[in-house]
């Protein structure tokens, strides 16, 4: 019974979830107790469903009843290992594809770039202005020549808060994370704004950074300087519609209040108390 | 030893910006060595092996040229540079995409540029009027963040 309610929640958590979660704009005000809510919210689901195996066979001990429980106990067994070994296959490839890519492009910057500021900071010579970051192991900031004339001082500091604030805290092992979950989800089960929508929250939270460094003025300025700018060669047509929009009306409301942050953190306590919640219910 | 690593790093530049501003035909070990300027004398074996490995990785292109091999780069240096601004992970398929680096912003349409003009013009006028309300720290310190001027190595 235990184990029925676990991989329901379980599939609540995983499915329904991300799409409540991301039909959910205000959510973005708060971007780092958001991403904090995505994250229990993964997190939780699967724990629920990976902890179903165990706990059916754990309910059915010892062995002395019909065969057909011991049968159930085992497929929920073996469901719950798949489970776990998706997740582990998948975190695997994920995780070598992106580092043998970024390894690729390190030695492609070793030949174009010049390293400024111990490695931190790398400039290619190029008329379009673009700025990005390569995290990882000696994880560094790439700017173009061209980003360097263009942007005035502060909207330059403005983009280098924002990717500072990307390698400083993170942000793509937690991108790492949501795209190892989103590819271990049954395909018609996920959905892809999800992804899309931790996409623009880890966007929006470095925004918050260079905001509290520059104001909102200098970083909005660069945003429009900078997105009109990229190369059409560089255009394959993957960018995740709207989110520079998205960013943009953040800028021009007033942020979020402290209640708001923390109604949201209640909300990621109640889901993460939800696997325990079953559990006590029904033993 | 990452000291020796990142030496041989400069050293791959060093040899690129050589071959980059070399004839269309290539040059010879030997010539790369007589052009490269970093400072310290260098022996023809490791200039030979720098070749050799970027030779390996596809960078270079080499023929025979009676007994010596001629290497040139095989593209251009506006080339590759815009080569390495692209996302190595961006032809993958949609659904799984993802990051190997992160882009301070994604292309926008002409008409999401127009309606990101408007939008500026709201934070600016909300800047006006509520300078406290934006959070802006004035910060005098104008130290550069970065030197402007290129570092020829």
């Amino acid at each position: 019974m235990t184990a029925i309610l676990l991989v329901a929640v379980g599939v609540l958590l995983v499915t329904t979830a991300p799409r409540v979660l991301s039909a959910l704009p205000g959510l973005r005000r708060s971007p780092r107790a958001a991403l904090l809510l995505w994250q229990t919210t993964a997190l939780a689901g699967t724990v629920c469903v990976i902890a179903a195996g165990p706990v059916a066979a754990i309910s059915i001990w010892p062995l002395d009843r019909r065969g057909i429980d011991v049968a159930a106990a085992l497929v929920a067994l073996v469901a719950s290992a798949q489970c776990l070994s998706l997740i582990l296959v998948n975190g695997h490839l994920v995780g070598t594809t992106l580092r043998s890519a970024r390894r690729r492009h390190r030695a492609l910057l070793r030949l174009v770039g010049d390293d400024h500021r111990d490695g931190r900071l790398t400039i290619v010579e190029h008329h379009t202005p673009t700025a990005y970051c390569v995290p990882g192991r000696r994880r560094r900031v790439v700017l173009s020549t061209a980003t360097l004339s263009e942007l005035p001082e502060d909207e330059l500091d403005a983009v280098l808060a924002h990717e500072r604030a990307h390698l400083g805290e993170r942000h793509d092992l937690l991108l790492e994370y949501f795209t190892v979950a989103h590819r271990s989800a049954p395909r018609w089960l996920r959905s892809d704004r999800a992804l899309s929508e931790v996409r623009l929250l880890i966007e929006v939270l470095a925004d918050r950074a260079a905001r509290q460094r520059t104001g909102d003025v200098p970083l909005a300025r660069a945003l429009v300087r900078l997105a009109g700018s990229r190369t059409p060669e560089a255009m394959l047509g993957a960018a995740d519609e709207a989110h520079v929009a998205a960013r943009m009306d953040l800028l021009a409301t007033r942020p979020a209040s402290a209640w708001h942050a923390a109604g949201v953190y209640t909300l990621v306590v109640l889901v993460g108390l939800l696997p325990a919640g079953v559990l006590a219910l029904t033993m | 030893m990452p000291s020796a690593r990142s030496s041989l790093g400069s050293l791959e530049r060093s040899v690129m910006d050589v071959l980059w501003a070399g004839p269309e035909a290539g040059l010879t070990v030997r010539e790369v060595l007589e052009r490269i300027e970093t400072g310290k004398d260098l022996a023809y074996t490791t200039v030979m092996t720098v070749l050799t490995r970027l030779a390996d990785k596809g960078v270079l292109e080499r023929e025979q040229d009676g007994r010596a091999w001629r290497y040139r780069a095989a593209q251009s240096r506006q080339q590759m540079t815009a080569e390495a601004m692209r996302d190595p992970l961006e032809s993958i398929p949609h659904e799984e995409k993802t990051s190997a680096i992160l882009h301070f912003i994604e292309e926008a349409t002409p008409a999401e540029i127009a309606s990101l003009r408007a939008a500026l013009d709201a934070v600016e006028t909300r800047a006006a009027e509520a300078p406290k309300a934006t959070g802006q720290t004035e910060s005098t310190s104008s130290r550069s963040v970065v030197p402007l001027r290129r570092r020829r190595r």
